[in-house]
């Protein structure tokens, strides 16, 4: 049978265009930019710079703050997310009491839009009129500034990115849970293996490949992040909380600086991209020791 | 009760966590729910807690914003699920078109020709803005077409390097969403700006955020159609050939049908990603296709803590998702989405 038919050029390429003409042309135009003195306001014609822009950058301390500021967020709150995320998919996996109610409700914080869900946090941290205070004095804390002392406003984005992307975590976790074979823990068990040895020898071993997918898909999108960063910090207080893309958001839509603005998003773009070629090498031992 | 099950005190240790995080996961969703139903001198005079017990519910709030006396707000809300909803058709439809063929046809790239094309695109464009003086716009299309047309024709001729096949193009269609989205959506905004210039409005329209929206859902759809296809029995598909049905018969009168579960899971996704995207729109658009995730992010600084009304706007861009939650809750219990993380 023939399976190379040319009506598969009709079913691939309407798709394979859209992404080519409205994401890889212009990432080409962005980089075109990048290497011109270009700017809107005031207007100024474009002239050929060379790597200046990159290099001002990298000499911009504002921009290494940015790129720890997005680190940190990062990194503490998918380590979070992880940790959570599994204990919570090994509960609802081990069907734990009402399973099914959890695993709808664990899901709803993904799909509400992060801008509400900054507003939201906005609420409940305010210091006079949001619940947090008041409970906190109640148990004798102190009022808590939580949104305008550089650290806690760092926590506290934090606190929302592990409260809205925990349940991606659990719903993939939990996906590759049941996908586990029974006749090991079944082996196990007649070895006379207890629970701690069986998910340290056993289920962290299998779940290694997709947790390790999973960890490098939070890690990505979270380096995304700037709604919730907007609304509720708008990178704030002073600068202490701007994040990379927020960052680019500033210097392309307030300065009109362009030419600096996409060197600046190509320079996030290899930020990624270093990070998450460290991240596979790092990784690639783990993974092919435990095939 | 398989052995994987828990027993005795680490399952009610375990339901005690779950109903923590429960908590945590309802609260601040129950607080704007009970936000909305306050009266102003109940916001500013400290939390309260419960309807009836600590405040009186009352609904000013909502009729307040659904009669629009404190600014348009359903202008925001037809745009938002206008786009919304046509661009995850777009998108499903045409993922599942191109993983169809991904899955069912061999496709062969040359690397050299994917570079020739980056060249030419971007050599092209530099030389037609700057060297000839053409107009960005017109320099952009021009640079694109020429080079489009010359790597697909010299993909035709054996040259030397690698040769890329469906995995690769699979990888090509993912790996857009490793990109930082803010690199694109600012060009766009340079383009499409560009492009009013020479007369076709782009910026705050459909075509341009829709499209924009198709593009950057592709990805996924591509990632998890093509699992759910893969997954289809051939057999059916090869009686179809032997009668000399047509390919696009095929498709769409027995492979979109059989994978149906697979494509409401994908449209759910691409319905729950576009709903709730703020860079790009808030880039792309500034009043007339205003989606809700802008127009709420702006309320904030317009309103101060007028926590009332936010919250009653926050909600309206909340609850069409909590019915979208419930939706995919079904369709995980059905175990449809585990074939997906393969």
């Amino acid at each position: 049978m023939t399976r190379d038919d040319p009506v598969k050029y009709f079913f691939l390429w309407p798709a394979f265009l859209v992404v080519l003409a409205m994401a890889i042309f212009p990432l080409i135009f962005s980089l075109a930019n990048s290497f011109m003195s270009l700017r809107l306001v005031p207007p100024m014609p474009a002239r050929f710079v060379g790597l200046d822009n990159y290099a001002d950058l990298l000499q911009n301390p504002r921009f290494w703050q940015t790129v720890k500021t997005t680190s940190i967020i990062a990194f503490t709150a998918v380590a979070i997310q992880f940790i959570i995320g599994f204990a919570l998919a090994l509960a609802l996996a081990k069907r734990v009491r009402g399973a099914d109610f959890f695993r709808t409700s664990f899901l709803m914080p993904m799909l509400v839009a992060p801008v509400a869900v900054a507003l939201m946090a906005r609420q409940i941290l305010n210091p006079s009129m949001g619940p947090l205070n008041q409970v906190a004095s109640f148990l004798g804390f102190p009022n808590l500034p939580y949104l305008t002392d550089a650290n806690w406003a760092l926590g506290s984005l934090i606190a929302v990115e592990i409260w809205q992307w925990t349940p991606f975590v659990i719903l993939l976790l939990l996906a590759g849970l049941q996908g586990l074979p029974d006749d090991v823990y079944e082996a196990a068990e007649l070895e006379g293996a207890s629970p701690w040895q069986q998910f340290w020898s056993i289920t962290f071993p299998m779940m290694l490949p997709i947790s390790a997918a999973v960890i490098f898909i939070r890690i990505v999108e979270s380096f995304k992040i700037i709604d919730t960063v907007f609304v509720m910090t708008g990178g704030g207080p002073g600068i202490a909380t701007e994040t990379l893309t927020l960052f680019a958001y500033q210097e392309g839509f307030k300065k009109f600086n362009l030419g600096y603005t996409s060197a600046l998003s190509f320079l996030f773009l290899a930020v990624v991209l270093i990070l998450s070629l460290v991240y596979l090498a790092l990784l690639k031992p783990y993974l092919e020791k435990y095939k | 009760m398989s052995v994987r099950d828990l027993s005795g005190s680490r399952r009610w240790l375990a339901f005690v966590c779950c109903c923590a995080w429960f908590l945590f996961t309802i609260f601040p969703l129950y607080w704007v729910a009970i936000t909305s139903l306050k009266t102003p001198p109940d916001v500013v005079g400290g939390p309260t807690y419960l309807p009836f017990v600590d405040f009186q519910p009352t609904l000013k709030a909502w009729r307040e914003l659904l009669s629009g006396t404190r600014g348009e707000f359903f202008s925001n809300f037809w745009s938002s699920s206008i786009v919304a909803l046509s661009s995850s058709v777009f998108a499903t439809l045409l993922g599942a078109m191109a993983a169809y063929a991904l899955v069912r046809f061999p496709f062969r790239v040359r690397l050299l020709s994917g570079v020739a094309f980056v060249v030419v695109a971007m050599g092209g464009f530099l030389l037609g803005r700057d060297v000839m003086g053409i107009a960005p716009a017109s320099a952009s299309i021009l640079a694109f077409c020429v080079a489009l047309a010359l790597s697909v024709f010299i993909n035709r001729f054996p040259l030397p390097g690698k040769v890329m096949g469906n995995d690769d193009i699979v990888f090509w269609f993912v790996s857009q969403r490793l990109f930082p989205p803010i690199v694109v959506a600012f060009a766009l905004f340079l383009l499409y700006t560009e492009m009013g210039k020479l007369g076709f409005k782009m910026t705050d329209t459909y075509l341009g955020l829709t499209l924009a929206y198709v593009a950057f859902s592709l990805p996924i759809v591509v990632w998890l159609m093509r699992d759910f296809i893969s997954a289809l029995p051939l057999e059916v598909e090869e009686a179809a050939m032997v009668d000399n049905v047509p390919h696009w018969r095929i498709f769409f009168g027995i492979v979109l049908p059989m994978c149906r579960p697979g494509l409401i899971a994908t449209f759910v996704i691409t319905l729950a990603f576009t709903w709730n995207e703020f860079l790009f729109a808030l880039f792309l658009t500034n009043s007339e296709w205003q989606t809700l995730p802008v127009l709420i992010a702006g309320q904030n600084s317009q309103r101060g803590d007028e926590w009332w009304a936010i919250s009653a706007a926050a909600l309206v861009a909340i609850i069409p998702m909590v019915v979208v939650a419930a939706l995919l809750g079904r369709l995980m219990k059905s175990g449809l989405l585990s074939g997906a993380v393969k």
